[in-house]
């Protein structure tokens, strides 16, 4: 029921979650904490540098808002915003 | 001594930097507005011995390990031990992830100092911390310190003093691991990490769960709204022009105008008859008359750099970023190229500087070259100027012109994208959100009163050489004979400037001494100002009798002959060619690569002159119902022009490898 609402509300923003099968920070609900699965991206220094932050497997992580196609999200005490590409990585 | 400031980025090192040494360095709410290493010296009063004392200001890190350009400055520089001490400024509010970079820097050798900074916003949020345990934990020692607040500082340097020569252990030892070893390093910074989660959990307690929602979280949900973020935006840069432009700082111009006018009668009554006439218009109106004219402006700047201040203070840059982030990536750009270009607001150079940040090399140079289009505070008072005299102070001008910027620089950014034919390339976009908080006047006033300073030591030195230059140019002929009455044409300056004045037709103002002040426009943007101040003799752009900023509008604007379409296009053309040489200079380093730079400055060559363009034929057809004048022979630069871009656009895929998408 909630997750329809979220749905509902956030639906433009969920749209594009198609056939890929791992849930995603796209697909995270509003103020739920996830563990992070793993990050997958070719990046590797982009990984290196999520992985300064504190955001690696095992971490929690929280999307606080979706604003203009990016992510608000909390892990460790602080406020990132990353884009949704970024936010697709982060495998929850 | 030297001490080195290291810490996470937005966690306040530069604040503190300044705090200690008395400089008047660049802060902002938001991470990364230090790209470069910053020394000073220790200010006397909070020397704890007589020994010279220099501080580093590094830029921000998040670990020693670097990821961006600023991060290898400042891992490079703990890594070679190039100083005595390091303070670790902590964000005390951010304790977990900041003491993942405390203990990477215990493990360098170098005797550390924690400063936990922020100390005073502790208590609003309902965090307590026990210094003296985590001390213990660290093995080094905590000073708790509020750079904003200037507390803790003397404490925090007689620490700093009194570690000096001893060594530092390292509270954990990691496996000794090859760093190349990918999944063995990883393990032992996990490790690294649980560490630093215990020592958290034993030395810090909440009351509330920073993942929780806050007001902080209401307030982004408004402003950096996907189709409310940009129109907010627009009125908030508008109310700032308003302010300085139309009400607060037209009233402060006009004392200074006033003051200018009787120093000038008053140096004009003190030479009397004596001095040789062409040596008392030199100093009349070409030193005086050029240089206040310059200065006049500088109540409308300082207001207008008050109100920025202000609003870099809040915070909300940060979501500006956020709200231009998707427009940015249509173009090929990101987020990340929006900070240069709130930099560059202020002046052209560090924004330029600031592409630093970026990593990608077609980003960070179309950046480099996309930058100077933001007006810049040397580009204030011409848009002041002409503002006033044309178009009444009105606020739309000032904020028309951020917006063009804008415009020109996603348009610019698209071409670039089709040149290079880079294709849509996933560019992650990562950005700390600093809290945000109620701007400090006192911090804003400090920032004005630096930059006024600037804009004053600019205006008595190089825009003085450049008036006298200007002033001598005009005065003399080719034979070296004083010009005529009547006669200016005959003048050096009118010579060299009539060439370039013809290509100028097309847009609205085929003056030489228009031309003239758009040339001496690349030495400083605010020649402008100067050299129409001299070549006009016009001494005072601001008159004292009334209460507006240009009350003689109708006769500067008369003295010009120009009409306000015009104007506008003038005032577009000087804002959107090439900016100064020293900005130039910095886009040749960022970009690292020459072709890039000529493409750069061919481009916004190329980009002001079509607007300006279309500025003046499009609004002389609306408002007299004909085009002006040499529509034609423009319409065919702007038409080269555009041929080019398509060439370039349209070019096969494998010249593209040789050219400026394949340049190293």
């Amino acid at each position: 029921m909630e997750v329809s609402l979220m749905n509902r509300i956030f639906g433009t923003h969920i749209r594009n979650r198609s056939e890929n099968a791992k849930p995603n920070l796209t697909k995270a609900r509003i103020d739920h904490t996830y563990t992070i699965e793993s990050i997958e991206t070719d990046d590797k220094e982009m990984e290196n540098f999520l992985f300064s932050l504190g955001c690696f497997k095992g971490e929690d992580v929280t999307v606080i808002s979706v604003l203009a196609d990016n992510y608000i999200i909390s892990i460790k005490d602080s406020r990132y915003s990353i884009d949704a590409d970024l936010a697709r990585a982060i495998i929850i | 001594m030297r001490i080195a400031l290291a810490g996470n980025p937005n966690s306040g090192k530069t604040t503190l930097f300044n705090a200690i040494t008395g400089k008047i360095e660049h802060v902002g709410n938001w991470p990364g507005v230090t790209v470069a290493k910053k020394e000073g010296d220790v200010k006397r009063d909070l020397r704890p011995s007589g020994e010279r004392t220099r501080v580093i200001d590094l830029p921000g890190a998040y670990s020693i390990s670097p990821f961006t350009s600023e991060e290898s400055i400042t891992s490079a520089f703990v890594t070679n031990a190039d100083a005595d001490v390091i303070i670790n400024i902590v964000d005390a509010t951010n304790l977990n992830r900041s003491l993942m970079f405390t203990t990477q820097l215990l493990e360098q050798g170098l005797p550390v100092v924690v400063a936990l900074n922020k100390v005073d916003l502790l208590h609003k949020r309902g965090i307590e911390i026990d210094e003296k345990k985590l001390s213990e934990k660290l093995g080094c020692r905590v000073v708790k310190t509020s750079s904003i607040k200037k507390q803790g500082l003397r404490e925090l340097m007689e620490v700093a003093l009194s570690v000096k020569g001893t060594e530092q252990k390292a509270p954990i030892t990691l496996r000794n691991v090859d760093p190349a070893d990918k999944a063995e390093f990883e393990v032992a910074e996990k490790e690294r990490f649980t560490y630093v989660d215990r020592i958290v959990n034993e030395v810090e307690s909440r009351i509330t769960e920073s993942r929780k929602q806050t007001k902080h979280d209401s307030i982004d949900r408004v402003v950096a709204h996907k189709f409310w973020g940009i129109p907010i935006f627009a009125a908030i840069i508008f109310a700032v022009f308003s302010i300085s432009q139309t009400y607060v700082g037209p009233v402060l111009a006009d004392t200074l105008g006033g003051w200018i006018d009787s120093f000038y009668g008053y140096a004009d009554g003190l030479m009397g008859e004596s001095v040789a006439p062409i040596l008392r218009t030199l100093l009349l109106d070409g030193i005086i008359g050029g240089v206040g004219a310059v200065v006049g402006f500088l109540p409308l700047i300082m207001v207008l750099f008050f109100l920025l201040a202000l609003l870099e203070d809040s915070g909300y840059m940060a979501r500006v970023a956020i709200v231009m982030d998707r427009h940015l990536k249509k173009v090929g750009l990101s987020g990340k190229s929006i900070i240069p270009m709130v930099i560059g607001t202020g002046c052209a150079i560090p924004g330029v500087m600031a592409t630093r940040t970026i990593r990608d090399d077609r980003q960070r140079r179309t950046t480099a070259m996309l930058t100077p289009f933001m007006p810049c505070g040397a580009k204030l008072p011409v848009i002041a100027l002409f503002a006033g005299v044309f178009f009444e102070d009105a606020a739309w001008v000032g904020t028309s012109m951020y917006f063009v910027a804008i415009a020109i620089i996603i348009f610019g950014a698209l071409i670039v994208q089709r040149i290079t034919k880079e294709g849509y390339s996933r560019s992650y976009f990562i950005m700390e959100l600093p809290e945000y908080r109620w701007p400090s006047l006192k911090r804003a006033l400090v920032m004005m009163m630096s930059r006024a300073k600037a804009y004053i030591v600019k205006a008595s030195t190089i825009i003085l050489l450049s008036n006298v230059v200007v002033q001598i140019m005009q005065s003399y002929t080719w034979s070296f004979t004083l010009v005529e009455e009547g006669m200016q044409g005959s003048s050096i300056l009118a010579g060299i400037a009539s060439p370039f004045a013809l290509l100028l037709v097309p847009l609205g103002f085929g003056a030489w001494q228009l031309a003239a002040a758009a040339i001496t426009g690349f030495i400083a943007k605010e020649n402008v100002v100067g050299t129409l101040a001299v070549v006009y003799s016009i001494s005072n752009f601001i008159d004292p009798e009334e209460f507006e900023l240009i009350a003689g509008a109708n006769d500067v604007a008369a003295v010009m002959g120009l009409t306000s379409v015009a104007a506008l296009s003038y005032l577009v053309f000087n804002l959107f060619t090439p900016p100064c040489f020293a900005a130039i200079g910095a886009m040749n380093a960022e970009m690292e690569s020459r072709k890039w730079l000529w493409a750069g400055v061919g481009f916004q060559l190329g980009m002001g002159y079509t607007v300006s363009y279309f500025v003046y034929q499009i609004g002389t057809l609306i408002t007299t119902g004909g085009f002006g004048a040499a529509a034609f022979p423009g319409l065919i630069a702007v038409g080269v022009y555009f041929g080019i871009l398509i060439y370039l656009m349209r070019r096969n895929e494998s010249e593209v490898s040789m050219s400026m998408g394949g340049a190293a």
